[in-house]
């Protein structure tokens, strides 16, 4: 029996046997304890067994096997969660069309890129490998967990996290194809366009395969299948509600767009990506529930930032929108603590807000907050051990924990963390980032595939 | 009726003010005492319970014993802490506006060798970035030019002023980017070769530049400038050649900072200034054993090297520092400027240490620049160019509530704050969008 | 005069008959074909497979066949005897894939702006599994003389292509035209992770995500063909799809996939696929799969390792006085050698990987798709360095890919009844100097040419070719002797060649010496007619070897010693 029809989540279930993510066991002594759901807890024990936080108390003993980490001093928070990455694949874009959601960025993990430890580095755990935003419809993305040191990349991915989509609105998806090709989408006309043409068609799609279903059961019946289509199968599991859509977006029109379409179409599971404008429309998104992934302070690096403001993740989160602080930077990734700092001189954020940003509301918007988030019992223990507290810009990370496996510290570990070493690499090579050039990553890739396509630029 | 009267105007008067503050306000000129702060002066000490008195301009007064002047309006920094405003060695501010947005970016012209393109005039005093960055306490930016190899001169500015003049802080500098053999970022897919010989052939086009330069100063001086043309390239590199002006040359990977050295002594550069030095970490020694100054950054970045380890680059200025080199730290930006004093965090958690991190961004980017006589310490006859904060301002939490750009108090608005007043809570709110 | 004239005459007239058959034809360059089929190896240490040996035994093969193989084998008359003295015999090797004999099609100049990206024709997007290697077959492709130079006589070919290329075949490598070189045909679906240029897919997500559209949607049309087959009334007639069709036989498990994965991400995405899909897998050019053999073990997946290896640094070798001069090494410097360090530690799991796949229990044999065929013996080398054992490299290269590909009841050991492939070297096959010097493709021999040494011998003698030389020629009427007189007047050479036919001195022109290979030409004059004459010769102290082409009649091997005294 062939399972032609299994939905990606099934095959995430059926993922192969060979798939070992390793799992430790620990005692992290004498921390204060930020557990960001029920506040701190100064001089406390954290137990970890078989990678899931099995007790948090005072005067814990270590069973006998146990790592134990003396936290004396030092700052224990969950491990950092990063909402919009593009660490840890071999590419981003598929750039060929504005509707690419057949496509998935976990098909290209890649567990072996160093940004991944550096990532670690500075106590982030788990990031959202995503597609890229040349396309109104992305790729589906993937939820990764930090377990840097392997080749398999089946270990990197979180296991059962719920499956997402990249989409994305304004000046991206209309420059590649508008712009480079004369194809719509060339305007935010057109943005809306693509995507409400998308879900209409997969509605057909749906309507037309549950009757050959329905049909087929019949006895006798004889019939010709439909078409079989991995977008408008993807795009008819975006109507079912199985995948969350992240949405790159930026200017204020655009995200109420999104957010008008949505409710057409009867989907819920709505999260913005940048929405830089997304303090314009705070009280529709609040609203409607849909949540919002920000940066702390890019701005005017395109025109449709350049009307936006750092107290964005403040007045989202006061006016009751679910903010996370989030990266898409392979170098911004490693200091998340600190931007998500940066809300407290812009807007005056609490601590206990300003961390929720990194830790529990991400975790919300991937739909893994039921796993992890916060450093609770029976939650997973991804744990980010600082020595300063987090939200000062003079803290160091220390010692990053997934799974309850030491997968960063800084004493320990070597300087080249190289799993896999180029045999023809020459020593000396050195890369010096553009920094001149502050666009956001997410149309890497589609830049370089754009200049070849359409010799632009 | 005369209370109704009383009523009206009042409502019409703080309408009044409404919309004045609305508006972006002016910066005001005056004279002006802080009372009762922790000075930082960064030269002298911390002083408690300190006064500072700013009058035309100036620092007139630091002290715990000063008498405040007539007049002067005063401002209870109590709890509180002045500093000197701070100063970013190497920004983009000023001449670039949207970065993707072509026509908005004014740093970089057409030409290889084009020392003569002044960015100070090129600077757009009313960018919006502007009060953006200097809400945040960096007064002080040095606006570059970039692109080819001798792109321009480079001005440093205060963040105040409508016409460049206005803003011109007292240095001007020839920019140079040196010859790099190092790779552009991911999309660079050249081979070694080609790399080598592209840093080789913009090397010869440099030294030609110099020698002709040479020649070009000694017929000025041999002619008293009767016997030379117009020649506006030469014309901007006869005062580095002299010595009279500072060459800022811009380089990164281990073995061009080593090239870069080798060419300054070759050519008797007699004032110079290291600019990025991401690598420098690696030829720190070379680098203090020939006494030339660094400015670098961004601090927050990934190091230049696959194998290198993950905090190269925040750990650079701490081991150039210990290595005995001068090191100033720049953002390298345009909108974010303002994180300038989080880069120097990074520095000191890293490695350099808090004070000559808080040094990195006042006092050695000024005396880099020929400047520490106006700005970079709270020093009585230097610029009264300063800030109040709630606390260190390295720390995100810490707020800052009063900036001084010579001796105008600036008005702490800019496009961001603006927004947060009017959208926190937006009005109408949802409601007026229901269907 | 008289006398004279006539045996000339005659010579000539036998002559003239005996290559009048090919002088018609003889326009071109082919090759005469074998006089027998027949041949005889004698003296020759036999492997038959690895692990069983032979000393000093025969191989005798008829009709491409193995007949005999043993000690004290009684050859035919009419056997050609090869006289391997002390050589090694070995059953010729198979390559897992390869485009040995495929035309390489012509650059593609896609610079102009594809006008839809993302709907591009099935083979602008590189989907053509309907093409058969076998369309691309050329027998006079310079790559099939290269492999067999090194052994191979049997390989799985693949087209040039895309994503999906096409069909693969097993050729021999040897045969007298395209077709006859097949030995299997279409017996793989050759698939790569390559994305198109600039059109869907251009990414390796869009690859993976179009060949699980392309598979399922293959399957749903063959279901319904079949059904629609069953009783065609009533139903709409199925579209027909060639690529889809190509899948056929994959979704009925009778064609492997055949996946080139080189690298360690490759082979993870591949095995992915074939988990989602459940196709049967053989996974080629391998290069980093020492990491996940758990993984292949778990999809039966049938393994061609590479081999192409990467480069290996040699080291420099300091003397003592230079190391005492060392400076203290600067951060760099210290750097500069952990890196290398690693780089070399790395580099060794390459070389070992044959190896950490034998001790892990799996069958494997090779690839040369990305090796280049002067590096392979040493590659060879350099994995039995590594750890794997001769038997164990030889059976990568026979036994086991001929038990993979299914080949083995007639290829792979040197046993009666199976195929006259075999490749003979002076001496031991992974001997640091062994040179191969007979291959047999389908009971074809084709002698291998060994390389003199340029300028003078190793062991230091001049080449001398001055003096007086006496040759003999084997023409198809028999044998012809005569004298070759050289001598050199400061610098330039001139001489005379005489031959046993007449006593005429006949003088040597366009002398030519460079190194040890000596030609020149003269005329032959019968009649009116003037014959030019080419030999072209190679020496080797008193003795040599060449041919003598005589005009378009055809080339006769020649030889000589060197008359003493001289």
């Amino acid at each position: 029996m062939k399972k032609i029809f299994s939905s990606l989540f099934l095959l995430a279930l059926l993922s192969p046997a060979w798939a070992q993510v390793q799992r430790g066991n620990l005692l992290i002594k004498n921390g204060t304890v930020i557990t960001i759901t029920k506040g701190n807890l100064e001089n406390t024990d954290v137990l970890v067994k078989d990678g899931k936080i099995s007790q948090i108390g005072k005067g814990i003993a270590a069973p006998a096997g146990y790592q134990v980490i003396d936290a004396t001093g030092m700052h224990v928070m969950p491990g950092i969660i990063d909402a919009h990455s593009h660490i840890g694949l071999s590419t981003i874009n598929e750039a060929t069309q504005p509707n690419t959601a057949q496509v998935w960025t976990g098909d290209a993990v890649d567990p072996m890129d160093v940004s991944i430890y550096r990532a670690l580095a500075g106590g982030v755990t788990i990031s959202h490998a995503m597609h890229g935003s040349a396309n109104a419809i992305g790729g589906q993305c993937e939820t990764i967990k930090h377990r840097y040191g392997t080749v398999d990349a089946e270990v990197m991915k979180m296991e059962g996290a719920p499956r997402t989509i990249k989409f994305a609105l304004g000046e991206n998806p209309t420059r590649v194809h508008g712009e480079g090709n004369s194809i719509v989408p060339r305007t935010r006309m057109g943005v809306e366009f693509v995507i409400r043409e998308a879900f209409n068609e997969a509605k057909e799609y749906m309507q037309v395969w549950d009757a050959y279903n329905a049909a087929k059961g019949q006895k006798g019946f004889r019939g010709a299948p439909p078409v079989y289509d991995g977008r408008k199968e993807t795009i008819a599991d975006i109507l079912k509600g199985n995948i969350i859509i992240h949405c790159h977006s930026y200017r204020a029109d655009e995200i109420y767009m999104l957010l008008r379409v949505c409710k057409d179409f009867g989907i819920k599971k709505l999260v913005f990506q940048h929405v830089n404008e997304g303090f314009k429309v705070a009280p529709e998104l609040a609203e409607y529930g849909a949540m919002a992934s920000v940066f702390a302070d890019w701005w005017a690096y395109k025109f449709e930032v350049y009307y936006s403001t750092a107290y964005n993740a403040a007045i989202l989160t006061k006016n009751g929108v679910v903010t996370s602080i989030n990266s898409d930077s392979e170098e911004l990734i490693r200091h998340l603590y600190h931007e998500a700092a940066k809300t407290q001189k812009y807007g005056g954020l609490s601590d206990e807000e300003a961390l929720a940003l990194i830790t529990i509301n991400p975790a919300k918007q991937l739909g893994i907050d039921s796993r992890v988030g916060s450093l609770e019992v029976g939650k997973e223990a991804d744990i980010a051990i600082f020595k300063g507290h987090p939200l000062s810009t003079f803290t160091i990370p220390m010692i990053t924990v997934v799974d309850g496996l030491v997968r960063f510290d800084r004493e320990k570990d070597a300087d080249d963390q190289r799993i896999y070493v180029d045999p023809k690499q020459v020593a000396d090579n050195a890369t010096f980032h553009e920094y001149k050039h502050n666009h956001d990553n997410c149309l890497e890739g589609a830049e370089m595939t754009m200049t070849k396509l359409f010799g632009l630029n | 009726m005369r209370k109704n009267v009383r009523i009206i105007l009042s409502f019409a008067l703080s309408l009044l003010v409404l919309v004045a503050q609305a508006q972006n306000p002016k910066g005001k000129y005056g004279t002006f005492a802080l009372t009762n702060a922790t000075i930082q002066t960064v030269t002298k000490g911390i002083i408690q319970n300190g006064t500072v008195i700013i009058s035309n301009g100036k620092i007139t007064a630091v002290g715990t014993n000063v008498a405040v002047p007539q007049g002067a309006e005063q401002i209870d920094c109590k709890g509180q802490w002045i500093y000197p405003g701070m100063i970013d060695g190497g920004t983009r501010l000023g001449t670039v506006e949207v970065s993707s947005v072509a026509r908005t970016v004014d740093n970089n012209e057409v030409g290889d060798i084009i020392p003569q393109m002044k960015a100070l005039t090129a600077v757009n005093p009313n960018s919006a970035l502007i009060p953006v960055t200097r809400v945040s306490g960096v007064t002080t930016v040095l606006s570059a030019p970039d692109g080819g190899l001798l792109p321009g001169t480079a001005a440093l500015i205060n963040l105040h002023g409508y016409t460049p003049d206005q803003m011109y802080a007292g240095f001007e500098g020839i920019v140079m980017n040196f010859p790099s053999t190092g790779r552009r970022g991911f999309f660079d897919r050249r081979t070694d070769e080609e790399i080598k010989k592209a840093a080789d052939k913009a090397m010869e086009k440099i030294n030609d530049a110099w020698e002709k330069a040479i020649q070009y100063h000694k017929l000025d001086s041999a002619t008293k400038g009767k016997g030379v043309s117009y020649y506006p390239e030469m014309q901007a590199l006869m005062p580095v050649v002299r010595g009279e002006q500072l060459l800022m040359i811009e380089v990164d990977a281990s073995k061009d900072i080593q090239s870069a050295l080798k060419w300054v002594k070759e050519k008797k550069v007699k004032r110079v200034v290291l600019m990025g030095v991401q690598d420098g970490w690696r030829v720190a020694d070379e680098i203090a054993k020939a006494g030339i100054p660094v400015i670098t950054g961004p601090v927050q970045a990934v190091p230049s090297r696959e194998y290198d380890r993950y905090d190269r680059a925040y750990a650079n200025a701490g081991l150039m520092k210990k290595a005995g080199v001068t090191v100033a730290i720049r953002t390298a930006n345009a909108e974010n400027v303002r994180n300038l004093p989080y880069h120097a965090a990074y520095a000191a958690a890293y490695g350099l240490g808090k004070e000559e991190a808080l040094r990195a961004i006042t006092i050695v980017p000024a005396e880099i620049f020929g400047v520490a006589d106006k700005l970079g310490s709270i020093e009585v006859g230097k610029s009264a160019t300063l800030f109040v904060s709630d606390g260190d301002p390295m720390e995100t939490k810490t707020n800052i509530k009063q900036v001084f750009i010579d001796g105008w108090q600036i008005p702490m608005v800019s496009r961001h704050t603006q927004f947060y007043d009017e959208f926190l809570k937006r009005d109408p709110g949802v409601s007026k969008t229901q269907k | 005069m008289k006398r004279f004239t006539f045996s000339w005459m005659r010579n000539f007239v036998v002559l003239l008959i005996l290559v009048l058959p090919v002088l018609v034809f003889a326009q071109d360059d082919k090759p005469l074909a074998p006089v027998t089929r027949t041949y005889a190896i004698t003296n020759v240490n036999i492997i038959q497979a690895p692990g069983r040996k032979v000393d000093m035994g025969t191989v005798l093969i008829k009709d491409g066949i193995i007949k005999s193989v043993g000690k004290n084998i009684s050859i035919p008359a009419d056997a050609i005897v090869i006289k391997a003295d002390s050589m090694y015999v070995y059953a010729g090797f198979i390559d897992g894939l390869s485009r040995a004999g495929v035309v390489k099609p012509k650059e593609e100049n896609n610079r102009e702006r594809p006008k839809d990206p993302g709907n591009p024709t099935p083979e602008r997007a590189g989907i053509t599994p309907q093409n058969d290697v076998r369309n691309s077959l050329d027998i006079n492709e310079k790559s099939i003389e290269e492999m067999r130079s090194i052994g191979f006589t049997t390989a799985h070919v693949v087209p040039y292509g895309g994503m999906l290329p096409g069909a693969g075949s097993i050729v021999l490598l040897g045969g007298q035209s395209a077709d006859h070189m097949v030995l299997s045909p279409k017996v793989s679906f050759y698939s790569e992770l390559s994305p198109a240029q600039r059109v869907y897919p251009a990414t390796v997500i869009g690859v993976m995500a179009k060949f699980r559209e392309l598979y399922r949607q293959a399957s749903l049309s063959k279901n319904y063909e079949t059904l629609y087959a069953s009783n065609r009334n009533g139903l709409e007639r199925p579209a027909t799809d060639r690529v889809l069709e190509a899948f056929y036989p994959v979704i009925d498990k009778r064609s492997p996939v055949l996946f080139k994965s080189e690298k360690v991400l490759d082979i993870q995405r591949v095995l992915t696929l074939q988990n989602d899909l459940g196709f049967t897998l053989m996974l080629a050019d391998v290069k980093e799969g020492w990491d996940v053999i758990p993984k292949i073990k778990a999809a039966n997946a049938k393994t061609f390792l590479s081999l192409d290896l990467p480069e290996e640094k040699k080291e420099e070798k300091k003397d003592d006085k230079a190391k005492k001069e060392e400076k203290p090494k600067s951060i760099t410097d210290l750097e500069k050698e952990a890196l290398e360090k690693r780089k070399a530690d790395f580099t060794a799991k390459y070389t070992a990987q044959p190896s950490t796949f034998q001790k892990a229990g799996i069958t494997f044999g090779f690839s040369t798709l990305s090796a280049k065929s002067k590096d392979i013996p040493s590659n060879l080398r350099r994995m039995i360095a590594a750890g794997l054992t001769e038997d164990q490299a030889l059976a990568a290269l026979t036994t086991n890919p001929a038990q993979l590909l299914g080949l083995s009841d007639r290829l792979g050991t040197i046993d009666n009844g199976k195929m006259a492939n075999l490749v003979i070297s002076d001496k031991p096959y992974f001997n640091e100097k062994a040179k191969v010097r007979y291959v047999f493709v389908d009971g074809v021999l084709y002698k291998q040419e060994v390389k003199e040494e340029k300028k003078g011998d190793k062991d230091g003698k001049k080449i001398e070719a001055k003096g007086s030389w006496s040759y003999s020629t084997e023409t198809p009427q028999g044998t012809n002797t005569g004298k070759i007189k050289l001598k050199n007047d400061g610098g330039t050479y001139s001489g005379i060649i005489t031959s046993n036919m007449s006593d005429a001195e006949t003088e040597m022109k366009d002398i030519s010496l460079d190194g040890n290979k000596l030609s020149f030409s003269f005329e032959y004059k019968m009649g009116t007619n003037t014959v030019k004459i080419d030999v072209s010769l190679t020496l080797d102290g008193d003795s040599f070897e060449g041919s003598m082409a005589v005009g378009t009649f055809g080339s006769f091997p020649m030889k000589g010693t060197k008359d003493p005294g001289l």
